[in-house]
């Protein structure tokens, strides 16, 4: 199956192998869902829950994102793992490369993230950690050095939004 | 009437404000060079952004001035390969796939064969070339796709290319191995 | 994939199902509720979306049960809507760019994680899976976690069976170099 002295991968495939266990509730979900055959047209319990559910999901995520996407544009999350740095900031092309304008928060131990809008184009963007440190993004292509002497990423996001 | 004409010339060529952050010495050749930029009709915000990236950086007066030199060539280059009615976006991205070194003929062509924004092929062009592939292997490559694939896919395609390098495959192999594959395979989701 | 221990088959049941007896849907759903949900949580890296994804296969499946030519093989059939389900999600979340930081979720584009974090091997792999392209965790996984055969998978996916083992290779050989990488951190 896999090449010899493979154990990292039989490690993987052993841990993903384990059972997951889904609330049994969806159940009910799906069966509330399911027209029964010759059923009159009526209002549904399930539209209701549905209905319910949307305006809960949006009470959630509505106080936790700031400004709306940029028209044509995306919102990109920025991830940087960094579990000794005080401070981190997202700095680029996008807010005039401001350390103050865009601190990242502390999303775990250790991990930094900020989600910002973006209009469509190619952004430069680098982390500046504790106000000292400028650090590219290990998960983005590098822009090319323009003799500033610090490392320097890019996003790209594609018009219209596909 | 005139005054109110000869205020709006003025505001029209008053500097950018946030140029003020620059060093003394930065300032003037930095909001020159803007200048003559946006009187070429070039868009000016990436020159500006650039300052502003040099001054957070704390890097010399003597680099800032030459970065927002050197890019305002860029985008005049690009803006002949690509042709007036490319917008901003598409000059920027262009502006860094030619400043990789991906060469002139190859915008020319793309803007030929693709249709709509080429903001996307341009910098996978650009991203491509910074990560190692020869120029024309990968505008070869961007080229072969350009016509059909969708910015996603193509987004797709420069993060798989970026991977089997990192994974130890010769740059220009692994463009090839994946523009092959993509070009092989009818459009998907 | 069909016979339980006590022998109601999946085949007897969706003919049942078929017969008009709803309820036995809910039997079907109970059956496969976990092992899809294992495949929707890995492939999707969030357990809300792989919920989402998970609900809405079986409401499909039960709409579309004219259309499983063969009962006894409900399994593979019903794993083909999920995998299309999860293909959209996927697309949809890749638009939104959420944040997944939960326990058994993937750090989409995060660096490597440090070894001073204490990430247990968990975290590392739902990491690592998210850095496989779609297709070659899709393919991995039907493969080595939901044990499909190459020519089930061929159904499933639209591809062909020598691109599913390309694809299963580089996923074994990718999830490789990550992770060797990040246990030498």
């Amino acid at each position: 199956m896999f090449d010899a002295g493979d154990d990292l991968v039989e490690r993987i495939v052993r841990h993903l192998r384990e059972p997951v266990r889904v609330d049994p509730a969806l159940d009910a979900r799906v069966m509330r869902d399911i027209d029964p055959p010759g059923s009159t047209a009526r209002a549904h319990p399930w539209t209701w829950v549905a209905l319910a559910a949307i305006l809960a999901a949006l009470l959630v995520v509505w106080p936790w994102g700031s400004a709306p996407a940029p028209e044509g544009g995306d919102r990109r999350q920025f991830v940087l793992v960094a579990p000794r740095a005080i401070t981190v900031a997202l700095v680029g092309d996008f807010n005039d490369w401001d350390p103050a304008r865009t601190p990242m928060h502390a999303t775990r131990e250790g991990v930094w993230a900020a989600v910002v809008p973006l209009p469509p184009g190619r952004h430069r963007y680098a982390f500046l950690v504790d106000g000292a440190e400028w650090r590219a993004d290990p998960a983005a292509p590098r822009a090319a050095d323009d003799g500033f002497g610090a490392p320097t990423s890019v996003a790209t996001v594609e018009a219209g939004g596909t | 009437m005139i005054l109110v004409a000869l205020l709006a010339v003025a505001q029209a060529t008053a500097p950018d404000p946030r140029l003020e952050r620059l060093d003394p010495a930065a300032r003037p050749p930095v909001v020159q060079l803007v200048d003559s930029a946006r009187a070429m009709g070039l868009p000016t915000e990436s020159l500006v952004q650039r300052a502003l990236e040099g001054a957070a950086k704390g890097a010399p007066a003597a680099s800032i001035v030459a970065a927002v030199r050197r890019l305002a060539a860029d985008l005049g280059r690009a803006r002949d390969a690509l042709g007036p009615d490319a917008v901003p976006a598409e000059l920027d991205a262009g502006a860094a796939a030619l400043r990789a070194g991906a060469p002139p003929a190859a915008l020319t062509t793309l803007r030929r064969v693709r249709r709509g924004s080429l903001i996307v092929p341009l910098a996978v062009l650009a991203d491509l070339v910074g990560s190692g592939v020869p120029a024309d292997s990968a505008a070869a490559a961007v080229l072969a796709l350009a016509p059909s694939i969708r910015d996603v896919e193509l987004m797709e395609f420069r993060r798989a290319v970026e991977r089997d390098i990192a994974l130890g495959a010769p740059p220009a192999t692994a463009v090839r191995v994946n523009a092959t594959a993509r070009t092989a395979r009818p459009g998907r989701p | 994939m069909g016979k339980d221990n006590v022998g109601t088959s999946d085949a007897d049941l969706v003919r049942r199902v078929r017969a008009g007896d709803t309820d036995a849907y809910a039997e079907i759903v109970a059956r496969y509720r976990d092992r899809l949900g294992r495949y929707a949580v890995h492939m999707l890296g969030d357990r809300e979306d792989a919920e989402e994804a998970l609900q809405d296969t079986f409401v499909r499946a039960y709409r579309s049960l004219a259309r499983c030519d063969d009962p006894a093989r409900f399994g593979p059939w019903v794993y083909g809507i999920l995998v299309n389900r999860c293909r959209t999600a996927g697309a949809r979340s890749a638009r939104r760019r959420r944040v997944f930081v939960r326990n058994d979720a993937a750090l989409n584009g995060a660096a490597l994680p440090d070894a001073a974090l204490r990430a247990d091997f968990a975290d590392l792999v739902g990491w690592a899976l998210a850095r496989l392209g779609p297709e070659c965790r899709e393919a991995f996984l039907l493969k080595h976690v939901e044990d499909l055969e190459y020519d089930e998978m061929a159904k499933l996916t639209g591809a062909g069976i020598s691109a599913l083992k390309m694809r299963v290779k580089r996923a074994c050989e990718q999830l490789r170099a990550i992770l060797s990488e990040a246990e030498h951190v």
